[in-house]
């Protein structure tokens, strides 16, 4: 181990997070740490932790500090090879078969008998079973990407355990098998995230290839931060109210607790609505912004003053 | 370092963290990457390279501290490097180990002490335990045996000549009596060393014998205080179970081309492709009706089927749970909303008070289910099939199992004593496909199995 090399890696996170800063990504240690360890290993990243907490949002900033495309495959029940990995174009090789009977007609001609007619069709066979006629879907977009890409994953959860099984060899190798082609391997390994909001537990066959992100909620340091660097508008004293206020009904038993990507909706509101502090009616009108139930919303509805009161004393 | 790294991957797999060799490599890369120079770093790149669940994490970081502590005495790279040396290095303590008489080690130990150098004897403690292999320490009763061979490693008994010699030749030797004193420190130094790599090695090993004889036990023996590790246990069974068989639920969903009967049928056609046929299979979706007795005959055992009812019911999407004694009620929402302690607690209480009417909440279960109840629906009911001599509700049950795709009694009693009193085995079972006896959660874990791989 050389000290040299200890650098190397202090400072690359250090890029990777000063980058992500650039385009208004916050990112904690844990996450450009990972990001490094992905990009050196060339592992995938498996993102899990509440929803709302910028799983996503970390693909997307990644592809644009890297400069790389994002290609994004929507992971839910049903979902199968010929929609995330290709598809043969049948309407195109309908087509095309149609449009060629007469050239058909003209090969054979001159054929002696079925045997030399099928030995000169063999010359032709892969015709309609090539590239040409191949659809592309997310994940052979990904390998076929001339620069490298991020490939992102999402709600992994959602899929079937069939289709798990079906990514292990894109996951380890970086390849996958097409029967009529062959396989098909990347030229530059394309950075993976996949992302789960653990509806449902993923394989360990699948976690093993992986590194394993946790992104929890933000504590109000950091999410003051991402108020700050996503509603730069936003009065310094009344974000920290803010902030305080939505960590406190964290703590409340609700059955969806306000998320980041709602603390900047609500973030916005208040600006749109130039509030200059969190006063109860205020917060009640806008409530419906960062409860998502009914149940919710009368559930907090009465400690509205209270909270908010507390928020102020403590931001 | 590759010892060290694996010696702490032993260590998390005694706390409960799964590793997997490959994963070890991963560990290996990573460290390579990041090197020693930040604490933080290199917890949170193990972190996402070894733990891959919450719970994982919490343990890992748990035991991370717990492993990694000596070195925090010194900075971070001191101790990485102190590690190294140790290594290259472990001459003091092999010589002293094995000599014994030789004055090296000895002198090396009573002048390390006298020195009073840290950091050195840091590292022949360090060495020490790894020529003693104190990893594979499993038993408390193991604590004694390995302070002494550390001590022994260490070069202790050339110590205690020099110390014997000293004294004897003046009672109160100034330097005697200090180096005793230091003598006595690092024995509990090296106390202290051994507990805590007994507790990170061995903090496991209890619960998990406690749980493999919880499993065995019958269900209406187990005492209050193990209700919690109960719960955790009937989970990890309902979770284990339903991932094993959850497979066979998802068939393919979606249409694909079915070459062969489009052909076929576009024969007709001139072979002229226009007519596609798409395979198409129908998901296949388990519906699970349980049903608990919850009267007092079977209050015990209920606790537990409850318990279990709750856990499938978290992991499979149709499960409507009921429990009943003199009346019967739906309790799947009051599952969905409240968690576990509560909704069991509260389940025993609104529904456990009377005595047990067979007959009138196999009545009510059959008006309140009927129409909900099709080819793909096992019917599951936990119960002793004791029915204080009134009606035992065969015929519902009869009307039912007819519709039902299987109908399974799960009988806390051993079967030895179905029939005896006012059991209604006989009369109910006859309207069952399977009768099975219930008693231990190894007999739950089987019996659901076996519903799971045949009618799920």
């Amino acid at each position: 181990m050389t000290t040299a090399k200890q650098h190397a890696a202090t400072s690359a996170i250090a890029d990777i997070q000063r980058g992500f800063l650039g385009s208004g990504y916050i990112a904690s240690d844990a996450i450009a740490t990972c990001v490094y360890i992905a990009q050196a290993l060339s592992k995938p990243i498996l993102v899990e932790g509440p929803p709302g907490v910028g799983k996503t949002e970390l693909a997307t900033a990644t592809a644009k500090l890297l400069d790389k495309p994002l290609i994004r495959l929507q992971c839910y029940e049903g979902l199968d090879e010929s929609k995330a990995l290709y598809e043969w174009k049948y309407g195109k090789q309908l087509l095309y078969t149609q449009v060629l009977k007469e050239k058909l007609g003209d090969l054979m001609q001159g054929a002696q008998g079925l045997k030399e007619s099928i030995t000169r069709l063999h010359e032709f066979d892969d015709t309609f079973f090539n590239e040409e006629f191949l659809e592309p879907r997310p994940l052979l977009k990904a390998l076929w990407a001339p620069h490298g890409a991020v490939l992102l994953i999402d709600e992994i959860d959602k899929s079937d355990q069939e289709f798990e099984a079906f990514l292990l060899e894109l996951l380890q190798d970086y390849q996958i098998s097409i029967p009529e082609i062959g396989t098909v391997k990347a030229k530059h390994p394309p950075i993976v995230f996949l992302t789960s909001n653990n509806t449902r537990e993923i394989g360990d066959a699948l976690k093993r290839r992986c590194l394993h992100l946790y992104i929890p909620f933000p504590d109000a340091k950091l999410e003051q931060r991402i108020i700050e660097s996503r509603v730069p508008a936003l009065e310094a004293g009344l974000r920290a109210q803010l902030v305080a206020f939505v960590q406190s009904l964290r703590g409340l038993d609700l059955k969806k607790v306000p998320a980041v990507s709602e603390t900047i909706d609500w973030a916005r509101t208040l600006l749109l609505l130039h509030a200059a502090e969190l006063e109860p009616a205020l917060v009640r009108q806008t409530l419906n912004v960062l409860l998502k139930f009914q149940d919710d919303i009368e559930h907090v509805d009465a400690e509205v003053p209270a909270l908010a009161r507390q928020a102020a004393k403590s931001a | 370092m590759t010892q060290v790294l694996s010696n702490f991957i032993k260590a998390l797999r005694a706390c409960d963290v799964r590793v997997s060799t490959a994963e070890s490599i991963d560990a290996a890369a990573a460290l390579e990457l990041v090197g020693f120079e930040r604490r933080t770093l290199i917890k949170e790149a193990l972190g996402q390279v070894l733990a891959k669940t919450p719970d994982d994490k919490a343990r890992f970081n748990d035991c991370f501290e717990r492993f990694f502590t000596f070195e925090a005495m010194g900075s971070d790279a001191e101790g990485a490097s102190g590690d190294d040396a140790g290594q290259a290095n472990p001459a003091p303590g092999e010589e002293a180990g094995q000599g014994g008489s030789g004055g090296g080690g000895a002198g090396g130990l009573a002048a390390m002490l006298e020195r009073g150098d840290g950091p050195a004897l840091q590292q022949a403690l360090a060495s020490a335990a790894r020529n003693v292999q104190l990893q594979n320490i499993r038993l408390f009763t193991q604590r004694g045996m390995y302070i002494r061979r550390i001590l022994e490693d260490m070069g202790i008994e050339p110590l205690d000549d020099l110390l014997y010699a000293l004294l004897k030749a003046n009672d109160d030797d100034a330097r005697a009596l200090k180096l005793k004193e230091q003598k006595a420190r690092l024995i509990e130094n090296v106390a202290e060393l051994v507990d805590r790599q007994m507790l990170m090695y061995t903090a496991n090993a209890w619960p998990k014998l406690r749980e493999e004889v919880l499993e065995k036990t019958p269900l209406a023996r187990i005492e209050m205080r193990d209700f919690k590790v109960m719960q955790e246990l009937v989970r990890k069974l309902a979770k284990r179970l339903v991932s094993l068989h959850s497979r066979r639920r998802h068939v393919a969903k979606r249409g694909r081309l079915d070459v062969r009967h489009t052909i076929r049928k576009n024969i007709e056609y001139d072979g002229l492709l226009f007519d596609t046929v798409w395979k198409r299979v129908r998901i296949d979706r388990p519906k699970v009706i349980a049903v608990c007795d919850v009267s007092g005959s079977v209050a015990q055992v209920a606790r537990f089927l409850l318990l279990f009812l709750y856990s499938v019911a978290e992991v499979l999407p149709k499960v409507r749970a009921f429990a009943f004694s003199s009346h019967l009620g739906e309790v799947t929402s009051l599952f969905e909303q409240k968690p576990v302690e509560e909704a069991v607690v509260e389940a025993v209480n609104t529904y456990g008070m009377g005595s047990t009417d067979y007959g009138g909440a196999l009545a009510e279960l059959e008006r309140l289910t009927l129409a909900d109840i099709d080819q793909r629906t096992t019917v599951i009911i936990l119960g002793d099939a004791r029915s204080n001599y009134g009606d035992a509700g065969e015929r519902s049950l009869r009307r039912i199992h007819e519709r039902a795709r299987r109908v399974l009694w799960l009988n806390p009693e051993p079967a030895a004593f179905w029939n005896s009193g006012d059991s209604e085995m006989q009369k109910l079972g006859a309207a069952c496909d399977k009768v099975e006896s219930c008693r231990t959660l190894k007999h739950l874990e089987r019996v659901v199995s076996e519903i799971a791989r045949t009618a799920v």
